[in-house]
């Protein structure tokens, strides 16, 4: 029976130097097969003498089981190589641009305007708005402004009627504030459009945002404006900030305070920012005029209070160093871009 | 306001302090110092004494001197054109540092020289303070000036400096150099002295006048007039023109001078009439006249009736509170004096000054404010000095009109208010001291403080007032930082803040920039408004022809902003903008949308989302939806509001329910050209109608446990009948035992072209069936199926293509 070995080298070999999977499939046939060469031996069987018979099969049986392994093994081997090769065909260009998601931005006002809000509602504020058009008494007379006040002259605000104006600061939304609330307690932020006499250029606008802050209750003193813009500034301009208070005037409070910031470009030691002093004039705050809280309908005995007012565009050009008021309000895409995140 | 060493040092010692010190002391306590300006600056400077001069032999303008400088003789180049042999002249000698620079000693076109001779411009002097001449050459000093003195700037008196302070309107007491000296000392802790003048002004009392002095308008509530009947004009002395020099003003004579010279000390303004020049013993003040009238400076005003005139027998003399007349202004010949110290409307002096454009020293001491004894003051510091400097004789009674209106102050507080309104824990001693110090005299009874306001601080009216005085002068570093205790509060947006929000950031994630643009507009932005209402508020005196009216639309201030940025090459430039808007109707919010280009394109993978009607409108359905406003309520419904801006076939008005709440679509061609752009798609939509009306809550619906099933038809239909025709016939009909079993219906093809008629085209629509309640056999779907297909047929005039 010396043809088991030499077939058994024969589908070896071929097994092994089959270089595809077509090939692989007609050596299956071939030896594997119901007319191959394997099947062919089983048929020798009836010829076999009976004693012998059962090795024979055996030996058939052991045939076959190498023949299937092999062919498995080589199988396995030809499709992981096809497959390798199909994935290095598929290769691509991995510098080539993606399908980026289109994302607008905020115009950077509204970015402040909006980390201010939100740093304010986390402090236990609600947001007011109010109309743009006022009536003087509101803008002025509730303020402490006189009726002989410069500001309160055609010459510098936006007159439609004696009566009625555009509003020059976010003070007349919070006199109507106070109004609506006498006597109970307030704690609220103002934002809105104001309007002044001005010319437009680099760093004055006819048209600009503030954000003012009111908090009335039965003791709110001088010193709470103090903590409360310090958390103020820090959350705007860093953890390291530190403010300080000059005195000031305002007609709506007393004390009038102007607030600094440390300067966060220098941390203080002087640069361009701060024109070398370290310190950036950012805000003015003070105590509620007793006065205003009276003609509001509140007793400027038994209240106090703080305000403080923002200029939003002030605020959009230290923090990002914008340098001409006028790009707020051009909508240039290539300025708003700039501004794709809070940070 | 202006104040230097030299006046603070009549008052005060100012030892162991430079100017530096004292501007940031007055600074903290509420005294802004804009400006530390030396009066002159230069060191190893020398007065010297011109020997020879003669030309320098290679040059035609050049000079070539020897200067006894006092410690020897040096040759000097100088180029200025006045130098002259016997000149005593200031001299910096070589290593001399000068604003312009450092002095060396060098060769000048080959002749030696040791230093420069200086013009008072090249040692710092405002050029403002010079004269022609001596801005044209070198400072030749008198005479007897000492050769070989080191200190030439003291010489001349120009040794001081100046602090340039800005003062807020409450303090306008403080542009009175005594009044702002006597709060410096306040802040420095130092004793200050002013002179002694009270009561001068009596000197004449006793003697007869037939002076009258007079007004005839409220606007004038109180008037002091005196005559004095001698005086010597002469020049000042030094001390007078030091000081006024100091302050910016120039020395005339000595009797101009003092009166400059108390109105810079008191803050009140006051006029000096050459008695001989009017043409009667007479002044009143009136307004209600119309004239031309030439004053001092020698130009020609013309006089309204609002503005406040000085009369003499009924002919202007003076421009109230602004400036005097030519005719009858202090001469060198001048004998006789009318003193002229009155109180005038601060408002109406603004309107006149601002009017002529005239603003001089007393008009601006007028608009800010003088307090009310300064009149009294002023008038006594005058008769004081002129009587002492101009040899004042034959002093007549002075002659008033009016009351000063003066009435004496207290306010009482207590330490605990004072630290209550602050935040502090000061002690009773530091606020005490803090009251001595600003001359209020307080007075202490039990727990409470009473302090006695002076007629300068007119601002102080109660204990805020206070609190502010003691807090500035103890100093704000000693404000403890706190946060307000107070009941819980909630901090939150409202409902509709939150929307406005939320729309801001869906527009944003879809590729749209945030926009903010100006709410004054044009006439003609004005008359392009989309969806405005009612009439424009215009102002009555605008900006500008740009700024002209309050807006009452957003898209024409929008569509200008598209056009700068495409002409500045910027491309796919979508925008919105959310803006309040006010008109004679009331105050809407809209949101205004303008796309073009594309919003999104990968072009290498030939990949856009381009901005046309249907992407405006899905970005719009969407917006309404996830605000909560159902589907089955919004309708785009064909424009028949404005055609006059959007192209009229591919534009529509948007509907919530019945409510008409916006225009969107293509822009009209010819309104893209008049904005100098070729295509965009907008809207406009009223957000208080969006925002206010009823919104679904979100609630879960269950999901069928029952499989969905899906079909396709194709209709051929007329070219106008619209798609979402179909689309409800479909969900209307599509009903089995009441149960409504189309869950979706998707237009997925429309055709157009070969194998359909001209005026036909052909949609294909896929229709998903779903049932709550079992499975759908398709016995089921096929009558539901049939149904539908029979109810397009009959309603939309449809033929049935495929099924």
């Amino acid at each position: 029976m010396a043809n088991f070995e030499e077939l058994k080298q024969q589908f070896t070999a071929a097994f092994e130097n089959a270089e595809n999977l077509e090939q692989l499939n007609a050596l299956r046939v071939e030896y594997l097969g119901k007319k191959g060469q394997i099947s062919a031996l089983m048929k020798q069987m009836k010829d076999v003498p009976k004693e012998e018979k059962p090795a024979f099969g055996q030996k058939v049986n052991e045939l076959k089981a190498e023949a299937t392994a092999l062919f498995d093994k080589k199988k396995e081997e030809l499709e992981s190589k096809a497959l390798e090769e199909k994935l290095a065909s598929e290769k691509i260009d991995l510098t080539l641009p993606g399908r980026r998601p289109s994302y607008g931005n905020l115009n950077p006002l509204h970015l402040v305007e909006q980390e201010l809000e939100d740093l304010f509602i986390g402090l236990g504020y609600q947001v007011i708005e109010g109309d743009e058009v006022v009536d003087d008494l509101y803008c002025f007379e509730r303020a402490n402004i006189p009726k002989d006040h410069p500001a309160r002259a055609m010459q510098d605000s936006l007159y439609l009627d004696p009566e009625h104006l555009l509003r020059t600061h976010t003070t007349a939304i919070q006199m109507k504030v106070l109004e609506e609330q006498a006597p109970n307690p307030i704690k609220v932020v103002c934002p809105g459009k104001v309007y002044r006499r001005d010319d437009d250029d680099a760093t004055h606008s006819h048209q600009f945002m503030q954000i003012e802050g009111l908090v009335i209750g039965e003791h709110v003193p001088l010193s709470d404006l103090k903590g409360t813009l310090e958390f103020f500034a820090r959350k705007m301009f860093g953890q390291d900030r530190e403010i300080r208070f000059r005195p000031s005037f305002f007609p709506f409070t007393e004390p009038s305070v102007e607030v600094d910031v440390s300067c966060h470009m220098c941390g203080g030691k002087g640069c361009p920012t701060c024109k070398g002093t370290g310190w950036i004039e950012i805000l003015g705050a003070g105590e509620v005029h007793p006065h205003v809280l009276e003609m509001a309908g509140y007793d400027p005995k038994k209240v106090n209070g703080f305000a403080f007012g923002i200029g939003i565009e002030r605020v959009a050009m230290l923090k990002y160093g914008i340098d001409d008021i006028r790009h707020f309000y051009t909508n240039d895409q290539r300025f708003n871009k700039n501004f794709d995140r809070f940070d | 306001m202006k104040l230097s060493r030299k006046w603070l040092e009549q008052y005060m010692d100012l030892s162991g302090l430079d100017m530096n010190d004292v501007a940031s002391a007055v600074t903290d306590a509420g005294f802004e110092v804009e400006e530390i300006l030396p009066m002159s600056s230069g060191t190893n400077l020398v007065i010297g004494e011109v020997l020879t001069c003669v030309d320098h032999p290679d040059s035609d303008h050049l000079h070539l001197t020897t200067v006894d400088t006092g410690d020897g003789i040096r040759q000097i180049v100088c180029g200025a054109p006045n130098v002259a042999a016997g000149q005593k002249v200031i001299v910096a000698l070589p290593g001399a540092k000068l604003p312009g620079g450092e002095i060396r000693s060098g060769s000048i076109r080959g002749q030696q020289s040791d230093g420069m001779i200086c013009s008072l411009a090249e040692l710092g002097v405002d050029k403002h303070s010079l004269t022609e001449e001596q801005l044209a050459g070198i400072e030749v000093l008198p005479a007897d000036a000492p050769v070989g003195n080191t200190d030439p700037r003291g010489y001349l008196g120009l040794n001081d400096v100046v602090l340039d302070i800005s003062l807020t309107p409450n303090r306008a007491d403080c542009q009175a150099v005594w009044n702002m000296a006597a709060e410096t000392a306040a802040i420095l802790k130092r004793p200050a002295e002013f002179p002694e003048y009270e009561g001068a002004g009596n000197a004449g009392n006793d003697k007869e006048t037939d002076l009258v002095i007079s007004s005839t308008t409220e606007k004038c509530p109180s008037f002091l007039g005196k005559i004095i009947g001698s005086i010597t004009i002469k020049e000042s002395p030094k001390w007078m023109k030091e000081l006024l020099r100091a302050s910016g003003v120039h020395s005339i004579n000595n009797v101009v001078d003092i009166s400059n010279i108390v109105m810079l000390e008191t803050g009140q303004p006051m006029h000096f009439y050459d008695l001989d020049a009017l043409p009667a013993s007479e002044l009143i003040c009136k307004d209600g006249l119309e004239c031309e009238y030439t004053a001092l400076d020698g130009i020609t005003y013309s006089i309204q009736p609002e503005d406040l005139i000085i009369t003499s027998a009924g002919k202007p003399v003076g421009i109230a509170g602004i400036m005097g007349g030519d005719d009858s202004k202090i001469e060198e010949n001048t004998t006789r004096l009318l003193i002229e110290v009155a109180t005038f409307d601060h408002v109406s002096i603004r309107n006149t000054a601002r009017r002529l454009a005239l603003n001089t020293e007393a008009s601006v001491r007028y608009q800010r404010g003088i307090e009310p004894l300064a009149a009294k003051k002023a008038l006594d510091r005058a008769v004081d000095l002129l009587i002492r400097y101009a040899d004042a004789k034959d002093i007549e009674k002075t002659v008033v009109y009016g009351t000063d209106g003066y009435i004496p102050r207290t306010i009482t507080c207590t330490l605990a208010e004072i630290n209550g309104r602050l935040g502090t824990d000061f002690v009773l001693d530091e606020v005490m001291d803090v009251f001595k110090r600003l001359s209020l005299e307080p007075e202490l009874d039990g727990d409470l403080i009473t302090v006695h306001v002076p007629s300068t601080r007119q601002d102080l009216e109660g204990m805020a007032d206070l609190s502010e005085e003691v807090i500035r002068m103890i100093g704000y570093d000693r404000l403890p930082s706190t946060l307000p205790l107070m009941e819980m509060t909630e901090g939150k947006l409202n409902p509709q803040q939150k929307q406005r929000r939320f729309i801001r950031t869906m527009l944003l994630e879809n590729g749209l920039q945030d926009a903010v643009t100006y709410t004054l507009v044009s006439q003609a932005k004005n008359d392009n408004a989309i969806l405005g209402r009612g009439n424009a508020l215009e102002l009555p005196v605008p900006l500008s022809e740009e700024r002209r009216f309050i807006r009452r639309s957003i898209l024409p201030s929008l569509l200008e902003t598209l056009s700068y940025n495409l002409s500045r090459g910027n491309k796919n430039v979508s925008l919105f903008e959310i803006s309040e808007l006010t008109s004679d109707q009331g105050v809407d919010k809209h949101l205004a949308i303008v796309l073009n280009g594309n919003l999104e394109s990968v072009r290498w993978l030939n990949q856009t989302l381009p901005t046309d009607f249907y992407t405006i409108k899905g970005l719009i359905e969407e917006m309404l939806i996830r605000l909560g406003i159902g589907e089955n309520r919004i309708y785009f419904k064909e424009n028949k509001t404005d055609t006059r801006h959007f192209h009229p076939g591919r534009s529509a008005e948007v509907y919530i329910g019945k409510d008409l709440i916006g225009i969107t679509g293509e822009i009209h061609p010819l309104y893209a050209k008049e904005n100098g752009i070729r295509q965009a798609v907008m809207a406009e939509i009223d957000l208080d109608k969006v925002l206010g009306t009823k919104k679904s809550k979100v609630r879960f619906s269950p999901v069928s446990k029952y499989p969905a099933v899906s079909r396709d038809l194709a209709f051929v239909v007329k070219k106008d009948v619209p798609a979402g025709k179909i689309v409800d016939v479909i969900k209307r009909s599509g009903k089995l035992d009441k149960e409504a079993v189309v869950r979706s219906v998707e237009v997925f093809d429309v055709y157009e072209g070969e194998h359909v008629a001209d005026d036909e085209k052909s949609i294909a629509l896929n229709m998903t069936f779903q049932s709550d309640r079992h499975t759908l056999d398709d016995a089921m779907i096929t009558k539901v199926f049939n149904d539908i297909i029979d109810a397009i047929q009959k309603q939309c005039k449809a033929v049935l293509r495929s099924a």
